[in-house]
């Protein structure tokens, strides 16, 4: 283009994403941005319908926890932008890039009340990284430049862009820039020497040193570089939810899942550590568990490019505000060969008492974990798998060997229900080759469903794996546990559910859908599965078949998730169920 | 730990909705502004906050960092009242 030829800013706006490397636009139209959608049939990128706004920014999340770029979303004013919260919350506190365009009413009409008109920045502006409210055609191609730098530098997370629809509608020659320079936001931070050497001298000097990984781990690519630091130093290695993956765990050094539903050898591995390497993490509550007993007889390094996050809930011996993948490869020259053996010993006997295991409740019902064993092994552990919120998700952490970056997608800190369905969606447009299986429950495949139809329509190999316990599972855990077994709200369907009847005289307990016919009535081929024997097949069949698939299983409701450390309690209080 | 008043001193961008995530990251964690006063440096594209909060050492070591990492924050320091 003609450096002075004007077009519109919605142009400006479709040219500057394709320039920032737009692959896949998810979306939804609406009036504010119909002047943007005019110019999508000439795009470089694909867009993608949701079927709905949270939809739409939880496919975009997807595509950006499978690639590591971000993920574009566009949506109206107003309802528009408001149904996109959840998804904006959920990507910033697990610190997943995104770039969210809104549309607004016209400049004149800000703050009139106008049909479809939210405060769009103000709403955000807690749940995203950054928000931008554009004020003339003029700003569009530097602001977009702007916001796919700030969405991936530093802790990555979710930039918004509102462009009332007047600037979409005014000609302007602006260009994108060819860099971006912010005067405030400078991120980037390296180590020191001393501190690179503190680190080595901890490293080389510990007796029961822990590697503890976090999603920084796999957001700095840095898994090779972790690898190759716990061989060299001979240090086992626990990892958070979002760091899943990071470390594969087939290795005898892996310790599996730390923290509430963690392994009893990752958890204890940290307590009786004498040094924690924490790399990328943020120490959630859900981790720490009572914060006062956390690693106490540790000394604690703790690595992270987001300087906020460390001394934030536990004091830190050493705090390092740096790349991750910087610091593993810097170090790593210095790290003497180790032999831990002897602490090692001691870790595999906590795995060969306390292993990760369950009892099956009834010998003709399925256990909703050995659903999450049988995809494992029906994918080779190759699959993509993501996950909804709940029970079955801790399941999935527990019983899937993870074993590469990038194929465990869950909902970490925000703990979105409804994420499952569109995350899995979003990641099967960035990887068309992988096998993508969703893992939802019953309560949370409710709350998305409609998108399933968005994987129909673009023929993607996604199978969902609805694992069916008629309940919403870790809130009736917590009622059985912690509430006098008074299961208020929690039970979906009473009985009966086994046989997928339909019971009309309890209706008044609450009822489910039969999801293989909400999955036929959405273009999927569906599968119900009630037989043990039966079930690795019919997963192995559905990932086969290529096509969008649903798998209803039908599990055993009192299954409990165990191991558990109850709130507020320290690791030594471990409940084994 | 006791709780004390702070003076954050803020440099900041003049852009519009800085001042809104400033003040919404301090109260959206329950703490009371006791004194805000915002105004012009010389040079016009930069403003200066001064913000008066009471809490804890703790906290307002957490809020400062978090305010340092906001897109148009410039520079924040602080002292005990």
């Amino acid at each position: 283009m003609n450096k002075n030829e004007k077009r519109t800013g919605a142009k400006a706006l479709v040219e500057s994403l394709e320039k920032a490397g737009t692959e896949v636009l998810f979306g939804y139209p609406g009036g504010t941005v119909l002047d943007i959608f005019n110019c999508l049939p000439e795009a470089k990128f694909q867009f993608v319908l949701g079927r709905h706004e949270q939809g739409s920014a939880h496919m975009a999340d997807g595509y950006a926890r499978a690639t590591g770029k971000p993920g574009v979303c566009l949506v109206t004013s107003g309802p528009g932008a408001t149904n996109t919260i959840t998804g904006l919350a959920t990507a910033n506190v697990d610190g997943i890039p995104m770039v969210v365009i809104t549309g607004q009413v016209p400049l004149s009409l800000i703050g009139t009340d106008a049909f479809q008109e939210a405060d769009t920045t103000g709403i955000a502006r807690g749940v995203s990284k950054h928000c931008f409210l554009v004020k003339s055609a003029d700003e569009i191609p530097e602001t977009v430049a702007e916001a796919f730098y700030i969405a991936t530098h530093g802790k990555p997370g979710p930039v918004v862009i509102d462009i009332p629809k007047n600037c979409q509608q005014a000609l302007t020659s602006a260009q994108y820039p060819e860099r971006v320079s912010l005067r405030a936001y400078h991120p980037e931070s390296t180590a020191t020497t001393a501190q690179i050497n503190r680190l080595a001298k901890l490293i080389n000097e510990a007796k029961r040193p822990v590697l503890y990984a976090g999603g920084g781990v796999i957001a700095a690519g840095a898994a090779k570089d972790l690898a190759a630091l716990a061989h060299r130093a001979h240090i086992p290695v626990a990892t958070t939810l979002m760091g899943l993956g990071s470390f594969d765990e087939h290795d005898e050094l892996a310790l599996g899942l730390s923290g509430m539903h963690g392994s009893a050898a990752s958890n204890w591995a940290i307590h009786e550590s004498d040094l924690i390497i924490a790399l990328g993490v943020r120490f959630s509550d859900r981790v720490t568990a009572k914060i006062s007993e956390y690693a106490k007889r540790a000394k604690l390094v703790h690595v992270d490019c987001d300087p906020a996050s460390i001394n934030k809930n536990v004091h830190a011996d050493l705090g390092i505000v740096a790349d991750v993948k910087d610091v593993l490869t810097t170090v790593l020259s210095r790290i003497k060969q180790s032999d831990h053996t002897e602490w090692l010993h001691h870790i595999a006997e906590w795995k060969r008492l306390k292993p990760m295991t369950y009892k099956p409740l009834h010998k003709e019902v399925i256990m909703p974990q050995s659903v999450i064993e049988a995809i494992d092994k029906a994918t080779k552990g190759e699959a993509i798998l993501v996950t909804d919120v709940g029970q079955h998700q801790m399941w999935a952490a527990q019983y899937f060997r993870h074993n590469r970056p990038r194929h465990f997608l869950s909902s970490g800190g925000m703990g979105t229900m409804g994420f499952g369905i569109p995350a899995a969606i979003g990641a099967a447009f960035a990887r068309p080759e992988a096998s993508v299986v969703a893992v939802c429950g019953d309560g949370g495949a409710q709350m998305t469903f409609e998108e399933v139809v968005v994987a129909v329509e673009h023929k993607l190999p996604v199978t969902f794996v609805v694992i069916n316990n008629e309940c919403l599972g870790m809130v009736r855990q917590w009622q059985e546990l912690f509430y006098s077994k008074r299961y208020a709200g929690s039970i979906l369907s009473p009985k009966g559910r086994c046989k997928n009847e339909r019971l009309e005289d309890d209706l008044d307990y609450g009822y489910l859908p039969d999801f293989t016919k909400l999955a036929e009535a959405h273009g999927a081929k569906a599968y119900r599965v009630i037989d043990p024997a039966k079930l690795e097949a019919t997963i192995k069949k559905a990932v086969a078949s290529r096509k969008t698939s649903l798998v209803e299983v039908i599990v055993e409701p009192r299954a409990n998730v165990y191991p558990m450390i109850p709130g507020g309690k320290s690791v030594t209080e471990m409940v084994f169920g | 730990m006791n709780e004390t008043i702070h003076r954050l001193n803020c440099y900041v961008e003049n852009k519009p909705g800085v001042l809104a995530r400033i003040v919404g990251l301090i109260s959206g964690r329950g703490y009371n502004i006791q004194t805000l006063n915002v105004g012009p440096t010389e040079d016009g594209t930069v403003s200066r906050m001064r913000i008066d909060v009471l809490a804890t050492d703790k906290v307002i070591e957490q809020v400062i960092l978090q305010l340092r990492n906001q897109v148009n924050v410039i520079e924040v320091t602080s002292r005990r009242m």
